[in-house]
């Protein structure tokens, strides 16, 4: 689009600019216009946001924004200042990963994974809700992310697995506890 | 065979079709005969096999294959750690940005940096004349250059670039480059690609096909044309227009370039194919191989929409050395659809005649594909809509004329289902149609004109392993087809649609297959007793890490949490060809197999030598070596290990996997090659409201033959995302241009990938047909899927409404127009009156279902006896079986050039032969 589109107005304001990314206090300066995405990539040290179209059209890049989600791509910065911010990056406990995350690893939630996180955020938030969504509430939750990969079938069972594993309290294990003894059944 | 000069010299075995044992050439042969002795007894010793034995039975361990499994790096993708192109950053980086040309076809008159030079914080600025020599994917039509040398040939093609500190410096100096141009006339209309023009979109020299625009022709011709048409009573004829297609993968290219301080390029890009990528960049900035490490991100989606090396990785290493820095350029969506390669826009007339006895005594197929500016794979593509349409049927007579042409838009390429989407979709619905002119059910219709395992197809491909009987009982069944089709109210309907595909292509695009392997794989095992594998795969998603971690793990008896891999760099990973053409499985796999076994017999010799047991007792388990007949003799796998280890330290091995010798040698014999093949079948279930058009898919049966599902997750997974993705092509997905030749969607809100809400339940049905050659029996999953889900809705739609689309996608719109013209011509106001389609079978239905029963037992017989017999396609005919068609009657001919009679009357890509090569002119 570079070429087609007209300049962005340069030399906008900076401003400082504070939030709560992932239950830390985040503050620095940023352009006026800066949109959200682009300072949760390149400054808000989120790699994990993605953008995927620039227009609000693949739910890529999808953040909670105080619980709630938002296209980050369609969201002036400056809108959200102070608010409290949780990206894929937020969603783990330390090396417990939540059961959204772990359901869709093991059900083939994620394929290529670009529009994973997006998805993960917005159905972290319904879990956090509807603990025991059906499957129309999934699908409402779900509309606004496009995944090429998957059909978005094994999503749903991800979906499904991982709120059986929220009412069961099933405890996720730490993932850096012990692999594989390669010396079963012996002593060393 | 009457045209010597186009024999051209493919090293393979010509005429006769040899059935070598099965297994893998390369370095480390293992075509050992079968011993299911060796099966080990806790494994279940000597386990049922329906479809007989495998080769590599005796290596498994139990601990992996066929297990439904986690992708092996997908907990970095849910935690946001997995870096994707745009997601390295690199310090002091530069940003780059792209001049794009803003006219459909020009000649670059001069380009004026000076005002964007003076712009502060503009650190390197580069053009055409940078980078002189062109490149492309195959070694036959290389013309793409990284930026316009001399003119610009769609709107969105690269003129210069310039890195900056920043996104909006970069954007601002783009805009004050002056670029003059001459507007030249462009062409927009496939069809207008055919005729001579004053300035072709590209000159090829002495190789140029007459003035036109034409960039590449075939014409096959197979059998006893004569007959073909004399013969038949049922005649289906049809001319289809496809809309082209995009990927539409959610990550946008993005490429890193650093050059290191020893003055190496490190290019860190998400590619399915970086050998490909390596080898362009040595060309375009003329620096030796080994001076470059293509790193592979994290890839997000591809789909073949990443496998051409990108002019946008050249300028971002263009960029980085002039700048000395390093370079990151992302795309946003809309440049996504300019460099496109996506699946071609085309044109396809589909004739289809039957026989009497419901044969199929004749296929002629005429498709026109639309190339864009670019070459891409095209010239294989144009191929693969002929000849991958040649199975899974027997074939009286089979005649293609296909044609590229180059034309002012975005550049079409190679996108799942490769060049076999669209004819695959002409050809069922084609059926459907035979079917219903024949009064029989068109599922017995294809039941009884199958191909038997072990045969070969009328243009002489070796089919190995067939599952499409099995896919397409299944469908039939779980659908419960025989109660609903033609007896579903109007408005709703049922339709089938079948698919075959390549896993694998069989020769390698850069290199005589004799010379390299197509695929190699490392395997390193330390003190630690992990297994580092490395290889050149490219995962982009679709679990290749997984299936080679998979297959390791299971001929070393080792859990896959011991097993890590490495594949992202082309400094430590072998060559791989890439993942294209749905090889990765097949070959990579076969390649780890053949490592590790390498390895498994270092630890048996060392287990043997601790346990004081012989060799030929000892079987691998679960991290342990035992004695088959007393599992209490035995060692850890550790202490086999370090046994192993005395004597040199870290085990490591290398297997390789190469294509036997396959097909014969007319011109072209080579396109569609492929050590095995995939087989599927899908039925879609439909509603159509009659007074909008609107097409609502409200289920999926869908059977593919995979040979043995390695991770059947993973399988289900690339079944119901080719479901997704080919109901975006039948349904809603389109690139719109406008008259004037505007790409009018170049955005995901207008170009419409289906939701959650478009899809529809599918079903996913493994079939395995355990194919010998394959790992552990299998074959690929990734593609061939995709096809019989166009047809499959598109006869579906005319269940539901008697209407037979020939354009898609069948849009709201366009089905309206449909019925509504329907409505004039039966002079009926209310479409909710239209005639429901109905069948009453015709004395054929039982003829064909006693053959398909017949044809049935000789599958099987086929599979489980020792001796293959050959098998040639028109066995069915009448035929000797035994030889090739052309071998026993002097009729039945190959003929690769048309002759004066065809030209006097071409169709419309086969008029592309009406020009003659400059080289063969006398002028």
């Amino acid at each position: 689009m570079s070429r087609f589109r007209l300049p962005m107005i340069p030399a906008s304001d900076e401003v400082s600019w504070t939030s709560k990314i992932n239950n830390v206090d985040f503050s620095t300066t940023i352009a006026s216009n800066s949109i959200l995405l682009d300072v949760l990539r390149n400054k808000g040290g989120s790699l994990g946001t993605k953008r995927g179209c620039d227009l609000g059209t693949c739910g890529c890049c999808t953040v909670l924004v105080d619980g709630i989600p938002k296209l980050s791509c369609l969201t002036m910065a400056k809108e959200v200042e102070g608010s409290k911010i949780t990206t894929v990056e937020g969603l783990s406990l330390g090396h417990h990963l939540h059961p959204i995350q772990e359901t869709f690893a093991e059900y083939g939630g994620s394929q290529c994974g670009f529009c994973t996180p997006g998805f993960l955020v917005v159905i972290s938030a319904l879990l956090d809700e509807n603990p025991n969504p059906n499957d129309h509430e999934i699908k409402t939750a779900i509309e606004g992310n496009l995944c090429r990969c998957t059909g978005y079938q094994q999503i749903i069972d991800s979906v499904k697995a991982a709120s059986e594993i929220m009412l069961n309290n099933v405890k996720i294990e730490d993932s850096t506890s012990p692999k594989s003894d390669p010396h079963p059944g012996f002593n060393n | 065979m009457s045209n010597d000069d186009e024999m051209v010299g493919y090293r393979q075995q010509p005429g006769k079709l040899p059935f070598s044992r099965p297994g893998s050439g390369g370095k480390n042969q293992f075509s050992e005969l079968r011993d299911i002795q060796l099966i080990p007894e806790s494994q279940g010793g000597k386990k049922h096999q329906p479809k007989g034995d495998h080769r590599h039975d005796p290596l498994i361990s139990g601990t992996s294959i066929g297990k439904s499994t986690a992708l092996v790096d997908s907990k970095w993708k849910v935690t946001g750690k997995a870096n994707y192109g745009d997601d390295i950053r690199l310090s002091n980086e530069l940003i780059g940005k792209i001049v794009r040309s803003p006219h459909h076809y020009a000649r670059v008159l001069s380009i004026d940096i000076s005002k964007a030079v003076e712009l502060e914080g503009v650190i390197a600025i580069a053009t055409g004349a940078d980078a002189q020599n062109s490149f492309g994917v195959l070694p036959v039509t290389k013309d793409e250059h990284a930026m316009a040398i001399e003119k610009t040939r769609h709107k969105g093609d690269l003129v210069a670039c310039v890195a900056a500190i920043d996104e909006i410096t970069a954007l601002e100096a783009v805009r004050l480059i002056e670029v003059e141009y001459e507007v030249l006339d462009s062409i927009h209309d496939m069809r207008k690609g055919l005729d001579d023009s004053e300035y072709p979109i590209h000159d090829r020299g002495q190789y140029h096909i007459g003035e036109s625009n034409v960039q590449k022709r075939v014409f096959q011709e197979f059998g006893n044309i004569g007959e073909m048409i004399p013969n038949s009573v049922a005649n289906h004829k049809s001319n289809w227009l496809f809309a082209g297609v995009n990927h539409g993968f959610t990550e946008p290219h993005a490429v890193v370039a650093d050059w290191d301080p020893s003055g190496r390029l490190t290019l860190y890009t998400p590619q399915q194919v970086p050998h490909y990528v390596h080898r362009a960049l040595a060309d375009v900035l003329e620096i030796p191989m080994h001076q470059i490490n293509v790193y592979r991100t994290f890839v997000g989606g591809g789909f073949g929409g990443k496998s051409d090396p990108f002019p946008h990785e050249m300028c971002a290493a263009i960029l980085a050395r002039k700048s000395g820095r390093p370079v990151r350029i992302t795309f946003d969506r809309e440049e996504v659809f300019w460099v496109n390669r996506g699946r071609h826009p085309s044109r396809i007339e589909m004739d289809i005649h039957a026989d009497s006895d419901g044969r199929l005594c004749g296929v002629q197929t005429d498709a026109l594909i639309d190339g864009g500016a670019f070459a891409s794979f095209g010239h294989v593509t144009t191929y693969y809509n002929g000849v991958l349409h040649t199975a899974p049927y027997e074939l009286g007579a089979f005649h293609y004329t296909g044609a590229r042409v180059w034309t002012n838009k975005p550049a079409s390429g190679a996108m799942r289902g490769h060049g076999a989407v669209n004819s695959r979709c002409a050809v069922e619905v084609g059926l459907d149609d035979i079917a219903e002119q024949l009064s029989v059910d068109p599922i017995t219709l294809r039941l009884a004109n199958l191909l038997p395992p072990f045969s070969a197809t009328i243009t002489g491909f070796r089919i190995t392993s067939i599952g499409m009987r099995e896919c397409l009982e299944k469908v039939k069944k779980a659908s419960n087809w025989d109660k609903k089709f033609r007896q579903l109210p109007l408005g709703h309907g049922i339709g089938i649609g079948c698919g075959f595909f390549i896993s694998g292509s069989g020769l390698p695009i850069h290199w005589d297959p004799n010379k390299f392997p197509h695929a190699t794989v490392h395997l390193k095992i330390d003190m630690d007793g992990g297994v580092t594998i490395h290889t050149g795969a490219a995962d982009i998603g679709q679990g290749s890490d997984t299936v080679v971690a998979q297959s390791v793990a299971e001929v070393l008896g080792l859990p896959l949490d011991m097993i890590r891999v490495r594949s992202r760099e082309t400094d430590t990973s072998p060559v791989d060809l890439g993942s294209y053409s749905s090889r990765v499985t097949f070959m990579n796999a076969n390649a780890a197999i053949s490592a590790a076994m390498e390895i498994r017999k270092d630890l048996l010799k060392a287990a043997s030598i601790i346990t004081e047991t012989e060799i030929e007792k000892l079987v691998i388990g679960d991290r342990r070596i035992f004695d088959k007949q007393d599992p209490a003799i035995g060692v850890s796998y550790l202490e086999a290990l370090h046994k192993a280890q005395e004597d040199r330290g870290a085990l490591t091995s290398s297997g390789s996997y190469r294509t036997p010798p396959m097909g014969r040698a007319h011109k072209g014999a080579a396109a569609g090659l492929a050590p095995a093949y995939s087989f599927s079948a899908y039925v879609a279930e439909v509603k159509v409201d009659m007074e909008t058009g609107q097409t609502k898919v409200l289920e999926v049966w869908a059977a593919h033959d995979c040979g043995k599902a390695l991770n059947p997750l993973s399988v289900k997974g690339q079944i119901i995302g080719s479901c997704h993705m080919g109901l975006g092509q039948v349904l809603s997905e389109e690139m719109k241009y406008s008259r004037g030749g505007d790409l009018l969607n170049p955005d995901l809100l207008d170009y419409k990938i289906p939701s959650i809400h478009e899809m529809p339940k599918v079903n996913p049905i493994i079939v395995e047909s355990n194919d010998l050659e394959g790992p552990f029996g299998a074959k690929e999953a990734g593609e061939g899927p995709l096809l019989p889900i166009l047809p499959a809705v598109c006869n579906a739609v005319y269940d539901a409404s008697g209407i037979r689309v020939n354009e898609l996608p069948i849009t709201g719109d366009r089905l309206y127009k449909e019925i509504e013209k329907k409505c004039k011509i039966l002079k009926i106001s209310n479409p909710l009156n239209l005639p429901n389609p109905s069948l009453i079978h015709s004395d054929l239905q039982t003829v064909l279902e006693s053959r398909a029963s017949k044809h049935s037992e000789r599958d099987l017989e086929r599979i489980l006896s020792e001796e293959k017999t050959p098998y040639h396609n028109g066995a069915l005919f009448g035929m000797n079986p035994e030889v090739p068609g052309d071998e026993q009657d002097s009729r039945w001919e190959i003929r690769v050039i048309p002759d004066d009679q065809y030209l006097s009357n071409p169709r419309l890509a086969g008029s592309a032969w009406r020009h003659v090569e400059r080289r063969k002119r006398n002028d």
